[in-house]
């Protein structure tokens, strides 16, 4: 399994984000729903981040329900690009648990605005 | 000469140590300057026993004048009403408290305790607390929703936990000085000189506000606590940002979310595990919205404001 390389922009980011890309094109199956509905849903994945997932990339996508596409839940899209642990500029996701670069039209089931 | 008379009830004793670290002006300023006789006060008085009673006695018969009674901490009834678990001067203090303030010119809630209920009053409450003219946002109170002070005001709330220094000799000063006409109470009798704005105003972190760059953990300089960190700033009204505490920071400015200490639901959620400096959501969208804010308008808002994020907003700008 790869694992997460530490926060640091450039070719790192470009790299990783091309790996992310490829395994979900290439079929990867997330757990895009249930959408975190509730406080405590939230609770459960970021606990479920720590301690499945850790540095496992995968394990990451997975559990947090990473897309490459947009994703409408309640009436709302809920691309990367919106989310509040989103990095616009180094297209970014500083959420604690993932820190992974990601694309604007991505999505996950963490998203927050 | 004002006489002031300042007890306490279910409490910590938390609003008279800030009271005690007033600057503008301090709690000697009263004294010396603006006419206050401090009749008795818990950390300052020198009476004991006896001595006390007599005090309160005399304030309550009138044979000592009680301009300004100041309390702080909860009206506790437990148990069964009785008020029997915080007895002061061989009675229970509720008692007291409802004579001081029939007896007093202005009466003066200090806390979120004496205000609301606060702390003590989470449920299940089991002191039975309640503050002196609310419950929580529910009017009424240890005093009752219709209670006026011999000069016709209802209780004067200055909330906060601690309510700052400040905010409380500034109102006494008013009170004592003859000004208390001056003051305007918003619907929750907090005076609108000090909680008609937010906590968010002045806020240093406004900028990360306004461009939805977040804090995602404790200790980020930048990034704005709301978003993830359960700050309250956007929905409480206090001027923490305007009167500065210690003179030189805030909450929010030293990197800790506001608890919306001076509001009536404090403590929030009532302080059930993941509730505290955990921003509550709804399909990802805050529970809580800046005051004034439809969900609706925010999402639309705040979608156009990460988009037009500059680059510098997203970095730590506070360089050492």
């Amino acid at each position: 399994m790869a694992e997460t390389e530490p926060a640091a922009g450039g070719e790192g980011d470009e790299r990783l984000r091309a790996e992310i890309a490829a395994k979900l094109k290439g079929g990867l199956e997330t757990e895009a729903w249930p959408r975190a509905g509730s406080s405590e849903m939230v609770n459960e994945i970021v606990g479920r981040l720590r301690s499945e997932a850790q540095d496992d990339l995968v394990a990451k996508l997975v559990v947090a329900g990473v897309t490459d596409h947009p994703i409408e839940a309640d009436d709302l899209d809920q691309p990367c690009e919106t989310c509040m642990y989103y990095l616009v500029h180094r297209r970014f996701c500083e959420l604690p648990e993932l820190m992974i670069p990601v694309e604007p039209t991505w999505s996950c089931r963490l998203w927050r605005i | 000469m004002a006489n002031l008379l300042w007890l306490q009830g279910g409490a910590c004793s938390g609003n008279t140590m800030s009271f005690l670290n007033a600057e503008e002006p301090s709690a000697c300023d009263l004294v010396t300057d603006f006419g206050i006789n401090v009749l008795w006060q818990p950390s300052l008085g020198l009476e004991l026993g006896d001595n006390v009673k007599a005090i309160l006695e005399k304030c309550v018969s009138g044979e000592i004048p009680l301009d300004i009674f100041v309390f702080e901490g909860t009206v506790v009834n437990a148990p069964n009403g009785t008020g029997e678990w915080n007895r002061f001067c061989g009675r229970p203090m509720k008692l007291w408290a409802q004579e001081l303030a029939a007896a007093a010119q202005f009466v003066v809630a200090i806390g979120d305790c004496a205000t609301w209920g606060g702390i003590p009053a989470t449920a299940p409450n089991p002191s039975e607390s309640q503050g002196l003219q609310f419950l929580k946002r529910q009017r009424g109170g240890a005093l009752g929703a219709g209670f006026t002070s011999k000069a016709g005001l209802p209780v004067i709330n200055i909330p906060g936990c601690p309510a700052h220094p400040d905010w409380v000799t500034q109102i006494l000063v008013a009170v004592a000085t003859g000004r208390a006409g001056d003051l305007s109470l918003d619907e929750l009798q907090r005076p609108k000189t000090f909680f008609s704005s937010f906590t968010q105003t002045g806020c240093t972190r406004n900028m990360h506000f306004a461009y939805k760059v977040s804090a995602t953990a404790f200790g980020q300089r930048k990034g704005c606590l709301f978003y993830d960190l359960g700050c309250r700033g956007p929905m409480t009204h206090s001027p923490c940002n305007r009167i500065l505490w210690n003179r030189v920071s805030s909450k929010t400015r030293a990197g800790m979310p506001c608890m919306g200490c001076t509001e009536p639901e404090f403590p929030f959620f009532d302080l059930a595990p993941g509730t505290v400096f955990k921003t509550q959501t709804v399909m990802g969208v805050p529970k809580d919205l800046p005051e004034g804010v439809d969900k609706k308008g925010y999402v639309k808002l705040t979608a156009a404001a990460k988009g037009a994020a500059p680059a510098w907003a997203e970095d730590d700008i506070f360089v050492v």
